[in-house]
C-alpha cells in the first residue's frame, strides 16, 4: 500500500493492557498548573525503568476544572493497580503538593480507586481536614501559601499500552519534522500520552539481547549504522533514519484513533517531505492481547 | 411498586409514634393490610386505620402523609430508601436516623429533625423546631451524613454534634447554632442567635447573607481557601435560595472554637 509516496507496511503494532488514571492538577495561573503536571510527568517514559509510563493530556479552562482555575490533565500509566498507586503518591506528593498553588482532582470517577490526597494528608502534622462534598471526601492540607487541597482517591481503569509507529524517513531532518507533525495531530486527541521526550522516541527495542541480563535491546533491523552488519535490516539507502511514537490510551480505539492521526500526519508529508515508509512494532502477536492493524486503521472511518 | 396515600382522620389524643411506617416496609402490602399496621399510641399499639384513612396512591412506591401532623412522630424514622412526603406539618424527630431515600415536609416540623440522620435528603418546606440535624440525649453523635435542608427558620441548637453531611437553613437560626459540631457542613441563609459554633471543633458554618456575632474564642483567618471554597459553594449553589450566589462571593473566615479543638470555620460570604 503507497500513500503519497509513503509505503504502509501490512504490519501491525502490539500493544498490552496496562493500568491507568488521570488527575486534574488546578493552579493560580496555567503557568503553575504546568510546572507541577510537567514536573510529576518527569522521568516517565517507560514503565521499564520508570515505573509509570506519563505525560500531559492536555489544558483544561477554568470552566473545566472542580474549582474553577486552570488546570491540566495528566495521565500515568503503570502495568499494575499496585505500582500505579506507589507512582501517584511520589509523584503527587513530590509535585504537586510541592508546587506553589496547586490542587489535585481525580480526572476518573469511574474505577477502583486508590490513593490520592489520603496519605499525603498526613503531611499536615495533625492540622489537616477532611471534608466531604457532594459525596466526594478531599483533604485540606495546611502549605506556605495556603492551604493544598486534594481529592482522598482517585480511580483505575484498564487500559492499553504500547501502541506504536515506526516512521522511517530520508534523514534527521526530515525524521524530526514528520515526527514532529505526527505527534502534534495525536496530542490533539483526547485519552492518550506519548510517554517519550517529545514524544519521540529513537532506542526503539527488540525483544531479548546477547547479554542474559537484559530482557530488551537495540532494535537492530532499524538501525542505519548497522545497515549491511546485522544479519537481516529494515534500512535501506532511502531509509536512513527511524523515529518511534509510542503511544498509550485508556481504551483500545483511543490508541488506533491516535495512530491513525498520525500516520495521516505523516502521509500528508509524504515522500517529498522525507518520510518513506511506516511500519509498527510487534513480537509477532503472541505477547500483547491489542493488535494496531496499520494499513485496516487508515481505511477505518475516522470515529473520533 | 404501589404507593399510598395517609390522610389523618382527626388530630390523636395523645401522640402517635409512626416509626415503621416507611416506603420500604409497605411496598406489595395491600390496603387492609396497612390498615393493620400497629403504631403506637400513647402507651397503646393501635391499627393505623384508627388514625388514617387509607388509599392507594400512583405505583412509584411513594408514601404520602395528609393532614396536620403535628402530633404524629417519627415520620421517616430510620428511612432506608423510598420517597416519603407529608403534606402538613409533622412531629417531633422527624427523618431522625434516616439513611437514605428522600423525605419531604410541606409544613413544619417538631423537635430533632433529621436528628442523627446519615444518609438521603430531608426537606422541610417550614420551619424546624430545636435541636435539627443534632443528636438524641446520650449520644455522641449528631447528623452524620446526607443533606438536610430547611427552607423557613430552625430553632436553637441546630447542628449540636454534627459530625458530617450538609445542613442549610434558608431562614434564620436560633441560638447555640451548630454548638459542640464535630465536623460537617452548615449554610445560614438569614440571621443567627448567639453563641454561633459554641464549643465547635471542625466543620464549616456558611452565613449567606449575614455576619453573625463571633465569640472571642474565634480567630479571623489570615489565610485565603479560595480552592476549597469554591468546591464548598459550588455544592451549596445547586440548593438555590440565599446560597445561589455563593460561588461569585469573597469571603472572610474565622478559625475557632478555640477552647474546642480549633479547626472549625465561620465562613462569612456577606
Amino acid at each position: 500500500m503507497i500513500a503519497n509516496g509513503v509505503a504502509i507496511d501490512d504490519s501491525f503494532a502490539e500493544a498490552f493492557p496496562m493500568k491507568a488514571t488521570r488527575l486534574v492538577i488546578t493552579a493560580h495561573t496555567l503557568t503553575w498548573a504546568m510546572n507541577a503536571a510537567v514536573s510529576a510527568t518527569g522521568f516517565a517514559t517507560s514503565v521499564i525503568a520508570c515505573g509509570c509510563e506519563a505525560g500531559i493530556e492536555r489544558e483544561l479552562a477554568p470552566t473545566d476544572t472542580p474549582d474553577g482555575r486552570p488546570g491540566v490533565s495528566v495521565l500515568i500509566f503503570s502495568m499494575s493497580g499496585k505500582e500505579l498507586a506507589k507512582q501517584v503518591e511520589r509523584r503527587v506528593g513530590q509535585c504537586v503538593l510541592t508546587c506553589p498553588t496547586t490542587a489535585v482532582f481525580a480526572g476518573i470517577s469511574e474505577g477502583e480507586a486508590i490513593a490520592l490526597g489520603k496519605n499525603l494528608r498526613f503531611f499536615g502534622d495533625g492540622w489537616q481536614i477532611s471534608k466531604v462534598i457532594d459525596g466526594v471526601r478531599y483533604w485540606r492540607v495546611p502549605v506556605m501559601d495556603g492551604e493544598f487541597v486534594a481529592q482522598e482517591t482517585t480511580a483505575v481503569v484498564k487500559c492499553v499500552g504500547g501502541g506504536n509507529l515506526l516512521l522511517m524517513c530520508t534523514d534527521t531532518d526530515a525524521a524530526l519534522a514528520v515526527a514532529e507533525a505526527a505527534v502534534a495531530a495525536m496530542k490533539a486527541l483526547p485519552n492518550v500520552i506519548m510517554p517519550f521526550p517529545g514524544g519521540v522516541v529513537r532506542s526503539g527495542s527488540k525483544v531479548g539481547s546477547k547479554y542474559a541480563t537484559l530482557g530488551a535491546s537495540t532494535n537492530d533491523a532499524f538501525c542505519p549504522g548497522l545497515h549491511g552488519l546485522a544479519a537481516s535490516s529494515e534500512i535501506t539507502p532511502q531509509t536512513r533514519c527511524v523515529m518511534e511514537i509510542v503511544i498509550d490510551g485508556l481504551a483500545e480505539a483511543d490508541v488506533g484513533a491516535a495512530m491513525r492521526a498520525g500516520m495521516q500526519a505523516g502521509i500528508a508529508i509524504g515522500a517529498a517531505g522525507g518520510l518513506m515508509r511506516i511500519s509498527a512494532g510487534n513480537y509477532g502477536g503472541k505477547l500483547g492481547p491489542f493488535h494496531f492493524h496499520l494499513r485496516q486503521l487508515l481505511a477505518a472511518p475516522a470515529t473520533a | 411498586m404501589s404507593g399510598f396515600r395517609l390522610s389523618l382522620k382527626h388530630a390523636p389524643a395523645v401522640r402517635v409514634d409512626l416509626r415503621g411506617v416507611l416506603p420500604a416496609a409497605l411496598a406489595g402490602w395491600s390496603v387492609a393490610q396497612v390498615e393493620q399496621l400497629q403504631v403506637g399510641h400513647g402507651r397503646a399499639l393501635v391499627p393505623l386505620a384508627e388514625f388514617f384513612t387509607v388509599e392507594p396512591d400512583g405505583d412509584d412506591g411513594m408514601l404520602r402523609f395528609v393532614g396536620d401532623l403535628s402530633r404524629c412522630d417519627r415520620i421517616g424514622w430510620q428511612m432506608g430508601g423510598g420517597r416519603l412526603t407529608v403534606d402538613g406539618p409533622a412531629g417531633h424527630y422527624t427523618g431522625g436516623g434516616m439513611s437514605g431515600g428522600a423525605l419531604r415536609v410541606n409544613g413544619a416540623v417538631g423537635l430533632l429533625a433529621g436528628c442523627e440522620m446519615a444518609g438521603g435528603q430531608l426537606t422541610v418546606d417550614g420551619d424546624a423546631g430545636d435541636f435539627a440535624a443534632s443528636t438524641l440525649p446520650g449520644s455522641m453523635d449528631g447528623m452524620r451524613g446526607g443533606t438536610l435542608i430547611v427552607t423557613g427558620h430552625a430553632g436553637q441548637r441546630f447542628g449540636d454534634r454534627m459530625r458530617r453531611g450538609t445542613a442549610l437553613v434558608f431562614g434564620d437560626a436560633g441560638d447555640f447554632l451548630a454548638s459542640r459540631m464535630v465536623a460537617g457542613t452548615i449554610g445560614i441563609g438569614g440571621r443567627a442567635g448567639a453563641h454561633v459554633g459554641y464549643g465547635m471543633r471542625r466543620g464549616s458554618l456558611v452565613f449567606a447573607t449575614t455576619a453573625p456575632q463571633i465569640a472571642p474564642t474565634f480567630v479571623p483567618a489570615v489565610a485565603d481557601a479560595l480552592v476549597f471554597w469554591q468546591l464548598l459553594a459550588r455544592d451549596l449553589a445547586r440548593h438555590g435560595g440565599p446560597f445561589e450566589a455563593l460561588p461569585s462571593r469573597a469571603i472572610t473566615r474565622h478559625l475557632g472554637d478555640l477552647a474546642s479543638d480549633g479547626r472549625g470555620e465561620l465562613i462569612l460570604a456577606t
